[in-house]
Parts: C-alpha cells; structure tokens; sequence
C-alpha cells in the first residue's frame, strides 16, 4: 500500500477499499404476535437467521466514484456500515485504507466519513457553525487547516447563508449541505455517503452532485455511495456495484450494464400536425421512465427496437409516414436496472 | 490534553444551547434555591429537637447536605441529559455518528450535553460544605484533604455506575429507564447512613453505593477513618472506573454485532 | 354516562398498563423519601425518647400512612396533560361531548392508581413487616371516616392539579409551577415533616390553607389524634376548599379553552 509522505490519498490506481468475502448474518429474535407467544417467549426465544449480505467480493480505487445500488433491504446500509466500522462481519474481510474498520483506530476514523441521509449528525438547536467548530475539536483540527477547508467547502456549497441560523431553522437541502461539510471538515480520503439526496428537490439534488464531482476532482477522495435516484448514480459514476438479497449482481460500467442487459434503443417520432399514430407494426410500445423524456417533453410516439434493429425500422418509418423529427436515445437507466434485478 | 479541549468545546455548544432559552434557566435556578430553602429549613427543625442525629451535629449535616447536593449536580447536569441523549441516539440510529469519531466514545456520550447553569449548584455545595465545617469545627487540613479526596472517589464511583447502567441498553434495549434507580436512591444520602434501618444501609452502600459518595467523605472529614480505610475507599473508586470502561468496551462490540 | 365512564376505564387501564415499566421506577420515588425521614425521625425519638410528644412508633405509623395517603390523593394530571395542551392534541378531545378532564383525565387517574396500588400494597406490606408498626390507635370508625377524607383530599388535590395544568394555556412553564405547588404541599401538607413538629408560625398559616387535608388530616384521622369537633371542623374545611378548587378550575378552564380556540391549536 502506497501513501504519500503528506497524507494526502493513496496515489490513483492503488486499492483503497478491499473487499473480500464479506458475509453478516444478523441472529433476530423472533415472535408471532397474541398473548400465549408473549408469554412463551419469555422463557425461550427463538430466533431465525437473516442473510444481509453474502460473499460480496470488490475492489475500490483510490479516486473512484463507485455507485452502490440496489433496492431497499438489499444489503448496502449494512455493507457500508461494515466498511466503515460500525458493523462487525460474520466473516469475511474488509481493508480499508490498509486498515481493518472494526478496529475503530482513530486513524483510520480520521481518514473516512459516513453521511447518512436520513440520520442528522448536526445539533437541531444550535448553527451549523458551531457544530462545525466542535467538530473540529474531536478531529484536532488546527485552526488554520480548519479555516482553510471551510473556506473551501463554503465556496463550493455556498455555506456563509445558512451556517449560522439554528439547524432546525433550515430547509431540508441546505441542511443536507450542512451534513456533508460537516462530514468534510477533516478532509477524508474515503467518503461513504448512504442516500445523501433522499428528500430533496431536484436543483438541490442537482447541486450535491456537482459538489461531489467538484470535491472528488479537487482531491482525489474515494466516493462509495448508496442512492434510489438513478440520476445520482448517473451523473456522477461510470461503475457501478449492485446488490440484491445480499448478493452482488453486478460490478462494472453502467453503459456495459445497458448494453448488455438491454440492447435496445428507444425511438421517439414527431409526425406533422402533431398526429399521434399506432406505430405498433414498427415496434413495442415504449413509456418514457417518469414522464420525462430526453429533452423533448411529453413524446408522443414512441417504440422501442432492439438495437440490431435500429437502422431498418428507422428507414421504414422515414420512409412510410410524414415524419417530422425523429429521435434515437438508450432507455432509461431505471428500467435497465429494474430488468437487471429481475434477472 | 486533548480531553480539555474536548470539553471544552461541548461546554460551549451547551452553553450556546442554554443561551437559546435564557428564561427556562432564570426558572430552574429560582426552584433550586427553593428547594434549598426547604432542605435547610428541615435541617433546622430537626436541630430544633435534638441535638445530635446519630451522633452527627448540624454543621456536619450541613456539610453532608453539600455533599449530597454536588451529586446531585452531577445527576442533574451530567447524568440526566446525557441518559436521555443516549437513549435517544441508540433509538434512532444517531449512536452510529458517536462511533464514527476519532475519540472516546465513552467519554463522548457523558459530555455531549451538560446543563450549564448547574455550575451555580456546584458553588452552591461548596458555600455548604465550607459553611457546614466551619461550625462543626472539625477539623485539620488533612481530614479536609481526605474529605475531597474521598468526594472525588464517591463522585467516579457514581459515574462508573451510571456507566454500567446505560451500558446495559447495549442488550436489554426496553430497560432504558433503569438510571432512575440511582436517582431514587440518592434520596438517602441526605443523612449519615447509620441512621437507616440494616437492609437499606446495606443497599446503599453495597447495591447502589451511595453512601460511599455522601457518608463516607464526610466521616472522612470527621476523622473517624484511618488512612487504610481511606485507601481502600480510593481502590473502590478506581477499580469502579475500570469495571465501567470495560462493561462499556463489551457493550460496544454487541451493539456491533461482534460475535465475540 | 355510566357507560361512558366504564369504557374510559377500560382504555386508561390498557394504557397505564403499557407503561408498566416506568410504574416500578415511580414506585422507587414514592418509597424512598418517606422512608428515609421516617429513619431519621425514629432515630431522635429512640435517642431521646420522644420529640414533642410522637415517640417513635408514633413516627413509624405516620409516616407508613403517609405513603399510603400520598399514593391515594396524588394527583398526574399535569403528566397527562400538559404536553396535549402544548402540542395542540387536546382540540382531538374537546370535540367530544363530554368534558375531557372530568372524564378521561380523571379516570386516567384513578386506572393509574388502581396499577400502581396493585404493586404497592405488597411493598407496604413488607415495609410493615420490617418496621413493625403498632396500629394499636387506629379504630375501625376512624379508618372508616378516612376514606371520605381521603376522597376529599383527592378531590381537592385533582381539582388545584388540574386548575395549574390549564396553566399551560398562557405559558410554557407550568412544570415549573406545578414544582412550586408541590413545594408548598411539602411545607403545609406534612409531607416530609408532621405538620406539629413545625415551627407555629407554619402551622398558622397552613391552618389557612388546603394543603393539610391532603396528608395531615386524614393521617391525624385515622390514626385517631384527633377529637370528634377537630374531625368536623377539618371535614367542613375540606368541603369548602373543595368548591374553591371546583370554582378556580372551571374558572381557568372556561378561559383557557377560549384562549386554545382563539389561538388555534
């Protein structure tokens, strides 16, 4: 494991996180409900075995953005909890940074950060400022390296508004902002963010990725994050890892992920006067994924057509009827990954 | 040291968040030196027909008052906000950001909250405890020194065992309301133990041992303990201090699902 | 209405029992403080004898009645209330066709009682056990004649709780007012201290005030210190300050609900 002598994050192309048959299995007790279990359970419980995750095997470089997906249940809270220590594995072994996260050194603590959505870190009644000063106590921050990063972070997230109003005073995307800086101050060199976009609108949403491209290119930090919303994973990695009932699916490019699951394309046809027509003789009908489409709202006519298919159906359609605009695109990610997981 | 900034830092969050409800504390302060009123004015009907309680004279209770009153303090500015803090955290999943930081989580999870304005209470037991030796006339500055001494000792002994006590929400995650035991309890360390029937002398010295943090320092001011004594009550601090990490470091690896 | 009081019994009792848990720490709280000045009190009256009359069997019995009558007249109302006030939950009650505190909050109440007696009967038992009072005073008229006390003390002890919770409808620190209430039943109710063994000056004024009936008398009934015209007298004065409670808390009531419908809740 290569470092350089400034502790800045490993050199690019060196592993930062390692991952090698990690299994947990969590012990539940269980009990059906009425009076008669109630009392039974209390002399002897009985519990059943549930598989969170089972021999996930992956590898993380320094540097990378890697999406973490899968639907709810799957595994990715308790995966990323393992990788950040908070969590021991049934077995299986995990290194990160070169250390083992379980171990919970302060180095190592140091040197990661957990943003979890749906959980604040940040004291309700106070600014965020001052929860951003006590988190420079616990992490021994200088004055000066602390001063330096909210600089930073406050340019790159537009904190001076809102840092100092009392979190509960605070809209649900500026808060988040405020969880991220305050999961940045100490500058870590692997983040795992667990839905850091849940609950907000689509510009703030739009924002905490540019952010984290932007924070990602800034200095080299490892980004493992978990979303539901496609566009995250999208817009900020090419890799992704996919998880369901504890397994993983698939690790690799996103494109590579279409491509082969899905080799077909979605043709959007805009007739003159605006006619709407069944083209069904051309191809399967096809809905666009959450009544967006591509740039060109609300389609009116559209077909998908395996991609071996593309150029002959295209031609026909040019040809056979009073085409006004025609428009190839991939289908969207979220029906990839649907069709991927139902596999 | 790094603990001293550690503090702190929290002391000024907390002072912050005291700040944000300025009335609130005008209030608990007014009730407190009501209570006050009554504890000595209940002192002074007991002097008022006798002159000695169990052989303890009324600056020695009031000495004992103070004492009894700095553990309060430390219930009421430590121990109660941070029980429920961490009965919340360990409800809701925040516990997990506890352990994510570079410190100790044991120390952090007992200074997250401090209700600031107690510090006023703390002063409050120290007049007590000056004003209740000066009219006992007891005593040389080595029964005061082994006086403060043993307080510390009481005081780590009650912490160590609040420690144990939420450590335990670690596996019996319902009992979350047990640290009202040691509150319960406390009561009693109002007066010299001796006067309490057998069975609840020996619950509070043994069980809940409160007595070691109310009527052990003050017989130490009396004199009545030889330095052993003094020693082994010092161990008794210590070793405390060293079980409650433990419990705690075991209740860390069950809440990680460690299997070991 | 019967009918709507059994059913209100059936649900508070469900309820209370749900918070079975936080009983058995409330029954801490209720046992010490009692026991520790009957301990201290026995101790001067076993040193010197006796202390203004009460020798210390005369202690033991009072204060082992004190915990009983503490248990019988004691008032939660504000932890069953206050916060419905704060966060705007009581519009949900105040739309139905009866009165929520002369209904479901008293009956929460007395379901709380009725828990709590369960657990502490036994536990009184024990402490009689232990402390081996001699009830020998107490005659079967006086222990009958206690019960109205009793009930009046409740009445009494309801009506001002209830009265200081609808506090909550102007200001935020009603528990800081309802601490302060409770400080003066400590002072003027022989709560820690029997009301004779007070300085004059005290017991003068508490001859003015409420508080007595709640511990004082009934204690000083049953355990038969008290002449036929002092039982009369007390009897008349509870009733009195039975209406004055009626009075203050229908007079508070009327204006808060007001005050919550203006405000909006």
């Amino acid at each position: 494991m290569q470092w350089n002598e400034n502790g800045d994050s490993p050199a690019p192309g060196v592993d930062a996180i390692r991952v090698q048959d990690l299994c947990k299995t969590y012990h539940v007790p269980e009990r059906e409900g009425g009076m008669g279990e109630a009392v039974r359970s209390f002399f002897r419980r009985r519990y059943r075995d549930v598989v969170a995750v089972q021999k996930v095997n992956f590898c993380i470089r320094s540097g990378e953005i890697v999406g973490f997906l899968g639907p709810n249940g799957a595994g990715k809270t308790t995966t990323l909890k393992m990788l950040s220590g908070l969590l021991h594995p049934t077995s299986g072994k995990v290194e990160v940074l070169g250390f083992t996260p379980w171990e919970r050194k302060n180095e190592f603590l140091r040197a990661i950060t957990l943003v979890m959505g749906q959980r604040s870190r940040l004291s309700w009644d106070i600014p965020a400022a001052d929860s951003f000063l006590l988190h420079q106590a616990i992490y021994r921050l200088s004055d000066e390296e602390y001063k330096q990063t909210l600089k930073e972070l406050d340019d790159l997230l537009d904190l001076s508004p809102i840092m100092r109003k009392p979190v509960r005073n605070l809209s649900l995307g500026e808060r988040m902002k405020c969880e991220l800086a305050a999961g940045l101050l100490h500058r870590p060199k692997v983040l795992f963010l667990d839905e850091p976009t849940i609950g907000l609108d689509i510009t703030a949403q739009a924002r905490i990725r540019t952010f984290l491209q932007e924070y990602n290119r800034r200095t080299g930090a490892t980004i493992l994050l978990t979303s539901h919303y496609m566009a995250d994973v999208t817009a900020l990695s090419e890799r992704i890892i996919m998880i369901h009932q504890g397994e993983l699916k698939y690790d690799g490019s996103i494109t590579d992920l279409s491509r082969r699951i899905a080799p077909y394309k979605i043709i959007c046809v805009t007739l003159e006067d605006g006619q709407v027509m069944d083209l069904s003789r051309y191809g399967d009908p096809a809905q666009p994924a959450n009544g967006e489409w591509g740039e060109n709202g609300g389609c009116k006519n559209l077909i998908q057509v395996t991609a071996n298919r593309v150029a002959e159906v295209t031609a026909r359609l040019l040809a056979e009827l009073p085409v006004q605009d025609l428009n190839i695109e991939d289908p969207p990610i979220e029906s990839v990954i649907e069709r991927a997981f139902a596999e | 040291m790094n603990v001293l900034k550690l503090l702190y830092a929290y002391l000024r969050m907390n002072v912050q968040m005291a700040l944000a409800y300025r009335t609130d504390t005008a209030v608990n302060i007014l009730l407190n030196l009501m209570w006050l009123g009554w504890e000595l004015f209940s002192l002074s009907i007991i002097f008022n027909n006798t002159d000695t309680l169990a052989g303890w004279g009324p600056g020695e209770l009031i000495a004992l008052l103070g004492v009894f009153r700095l553990v309060n303090a430390l219930m009421a500015s430590l121990i109660w906000p941070n029980t429920e803090r961490f009965n919340t955290s360990i409800r809701d999943g925040s516990f997990d950001y506890v352990l994510l930081q570079p410190a100790n989580s044991m120390l952090l999870v007992s200074i997250n909250r401090m209700v600031v304005w107690r510090i006023w209470d703390l002063v409050l037991a120290g007049g007590l405890i000056a004003a209740g030796v000066r009219i006992s006339q007891t005593t040389g500055v080595e029964s005061l020194a082994g006086f403060l001494v043993l307080a510390a000792s009481g005081l780590v002994v009650i912490y160590s065992l609040w420690i144990v006590m939420i450590a335990l929400t670690f596996w019996f995650i319902k009992f979350d309301n047990n640290v009202t035991i040691l509150q319960a309890l406390l009561e009693a360390g109002r007066y010299p133990v001796m006067v309490y029937p057998a069975w609840l002398r020996l619950i509070v010295t043994f069980v809940i041992p409160i007595a070691l943090a109310t009527t052990v320092p003050l017989q130490g001011l009396r004199g009545e303990l030889t330095t052993g004594n003094t020693l082994v009550f010092l161990a008794a601090g210590a070793l405390s201090l060293l079980i409650a990490s433990q419990v705690w470091r075991a209740g860390l690896k069950r809440y990680a699902g460690a299997s070991s | 209405m019967l009918n709507i009081y059994r059913r209100l019994w059936q649900t508070n009792w469900a309820e209370q029992w749900q918070y079975r848990a936080n009983l058995l720490m409330y029954l801490l709280y209720w046992l010490v403080s009692p026991v520790v000045y009957l301990a201290v009190w026995t101790t001067v009256a076993n040193a010197q004898g006796s202390v203004q009359g009460y020798t210390a069997n005369d202690f033991v019995t009072y204060y082992l009645l004190l915990l009983m009558v503490d248990q019988l007249n004691a008032d939660i109302t504000i932890h069953l209330l206050a916060y419905k006030i704060q966060d705007g939950t009581l519009s949900g009650e105040l739309l139905k066709p009866i009165h929520p505190i002369l209904t479901n909050t008293l009956v929460n109440n007395l379901a709380f009682k009725a828990l709590t007696l369960m657990v502490m009967i036994p536990v009184w038992l024990l402490l009689c056990l232990l402390f081996r009072p001699d009830f020998g005073t107490v005659t079967l008229p006086n222990l009958l004649l206690g019960i109205p006390a009793i009930i009046l003390g409740f009445g009494i002890n309801f009506l001002f709780g209830a009265a200081i919770t609808c506090l909550a409808f102007w200001t935020t620190r009603v528990y800081a007012i309802s601490e302060f209430y409770y400080a003066l039943t400590v002072l003027f109710a022989g709560q820690f201290v029997p009301l004779d063994l007070m300085p004059p000056l005290v017991q003068q004024i508490a001859a003015y005030l409420p508080f007595q009936i709640l511990r004082f008398f009934p204690i000083q009934l049953i355990l038969g210190r008290l002449t036929g015209g002092e039982i009369l007298v007390n009897f008349l004065l509870g009733v009195f300050w039975l209406l004055v409670a009626l009075g203050l808390f229908q007079l508070v009531w009327k204006q808060g609900v007001k005050r919550f419908s203006a405000v909006g809740a």
